[in-house]
């Protein structure tokens, strides 16, 4: 195995562990939204505010779940073609050794068939790789882009927060909790496409 | 990779090994084809460390398109670990292998070979107008375990029975059974598993007209040196491990 497959396993493998970390956290997000909710309606009027913004972070975490999913799925997807290439890329290997140590036998001619298809397989499942990396990618970027909204959210409700007189502290740990929520996500999506963008750019 | 014709009549028997470029670490093998007008049978090809010399050689004797046929004596990965490189070599072949390794044997990645099961009372295999018999070897060593016999050529192709550890240029013939007993002794006590297993086999073999009994590894035992074996194996405790 050639060091770059290996560390293309590594890479697909690293984002299934990123992502599940990931999913942890967005489900963390969504559990504060059920309590920053339940504080909200015990607020009342003084966190009126404060009330849509529990639902949007509630639909974020919900949006965020099930990107993740379709992107794990994908992820596997990804997993099987880098086992598919590696398969393929050792066939098309040990085919041109063959047709070399076969010299002048005399039908080492009929080995050119299997080799030319086997570099075919091989460079269709390169193709493939990348072009399913570059979809990644872009779901990748989706995520990213729902981290930057709970950001501005977290924003939004430290503010909201701030007219809620003795809820202030409780509102202000959720909006605290969505920042690092939002945070770890940009952060784990980030090693996820940098892991990644090595193959797109090849 | 050495190859040397053990029998030539309507169709030939070549065996391979003593393969001089494989990795010092892996066991030496023994791979038999049959040769027929426009097919060809591979008998245990082999790990996939030895894939590319043993296609080489092949191709002294075959084109792709007639190695139609291949045949795993049992599942262990020096008989059959090359499946996945034959599997995208070959686009109309069959592996002949027992019926109970099959869902095992498929984790080598086969996309194209036909696996055609062999039951537990063996079957044949028929190449051209060569039909050759699949003897039942289960336990020596594997639970699924089968031998292949030629009645034409009187070959009887014995997987691990009869196997020896030998040096890279060792003769592929015993030519001193008194000698060579010793390179067999252990391997057969502690690989077997069966005294029943082996007795029943023998007795099963007895009945065959053998010249040459050609195991996977070490040399192939011919003329009186094949009932030699029989008496020798035949007396030996095997299943020392326990």
């Amino acid at each position: 195995m050639t060091n770059q497959t290996k560390s293309q396993f590594i890479a697909v493998a690293s984002i299934t562990s990123e992502l599940s970390a990931v999913m942890v956290v967005a489900k963390e997000i969504s559990l504060a939204a059920a309590n920053a909710k339940a504080i909200a309606f015990r607020a009342g009027d003084k966190a009126k505010g404060f009330q849509p913004i529990t639902d949007f972070i509630n639909e974020l975490a919900k949006e965020t779940i099930e990107l993740v999913t379709n992107i794990n799925i994908h992820a596997l997807v990804l997993y099987r073609l880098t086992v598919n290439e590696f398969q393929k890329t050792t066939a098309y290997n040990k085919f041109e050794l063959a047709v070399k140590m076969a010299g002048d036998a005399a039908y080492a001619n009929t080995m050119q068939k299997p080799l030319d298809n086997a570099r075919l397989s091989m460079q269709d499942c390169q193709r493939q790789f990348k072009r399913d990396v570059s979809q990644l990618l872009g779901q990748l970027e989706e995520v990213m882009h729902h981290a930057r909204a709970a950001r501005v959210i977290a924003a939004n409700s430290r503010i909201e927060a701030s007219q809620a007189g003795e809820y202030l502290q409780s509102l202000q740990a959720v909006a605290e909790s969505v920042d690092k929520a939002a945070h770890t996500i940009h952060d784990n999506v980030q090693r996820c496409r940098i892991a990644l963008s090595i193959y797109r750019n090849n | 990779m050495k190859m040397t014709k053990i029998y030539e009549g309507s169709h030939q028997w070549i065996m391979f090994g003593r393969d001089e470029n494989k990795p010092g670490n892996i066991i030496d093998t023994n791979q038999y084809v049959v040769r027929t007008a426009n097919r060809c049978l591979l008998l245990d090809p082999g790990g996939a460390e030895l894939f590319a010399p043993m296609m080489a050689a092949v191709l002294h004797h075959a084109p792709v398109d007639q190695i139609t046929d291949l045949f795993a004596s049992h599942q262990d990965p020096d008989v059959i670990s090359s499946l996945g490189l034959w599997d995208q070599a070959l686009t109309n072949a069959k592996l002949h292998a027992p019926a109970i390794w099959e869902g095992f044997l498929r984790h080598y990645s086969c996309e194209s070979i036909e696996y055609v099961p062999i039951p537990d009372n063996g079957g044949t295999i028929k190449l051209d107008s060569v039909e050759l018999q699949i003897i039942p070897a289960h336990y020596l060593h594997s639970p699924g375990n089968f031998h292949v016999y030629d009645p034409q050529a009187k070959i009887l192709m014995t997987g691990d029975v009869g196997a020896a550890i030998e040096a890279n240029d060792a003769p592929v013939f015993v030519d001193n059974f008194a000698v060579h007993v010793e390179k067999m002794r252990y391997w057969h006590q502690r690989w077997m598993p069966s005294n029943q297993a082996k007795r029943v086999w023998i007795e099963r073999v007895r009945n065959l007209d053998i010249d040459i009994l050609a195991p996977q590894h070490g040399r192939m035992f011919k003329g009186d040196d094949v009932k030699r074996f029989l008496d020798w194996f035949d007396a030996l405790q095997v299943g020392i491990a326990v």
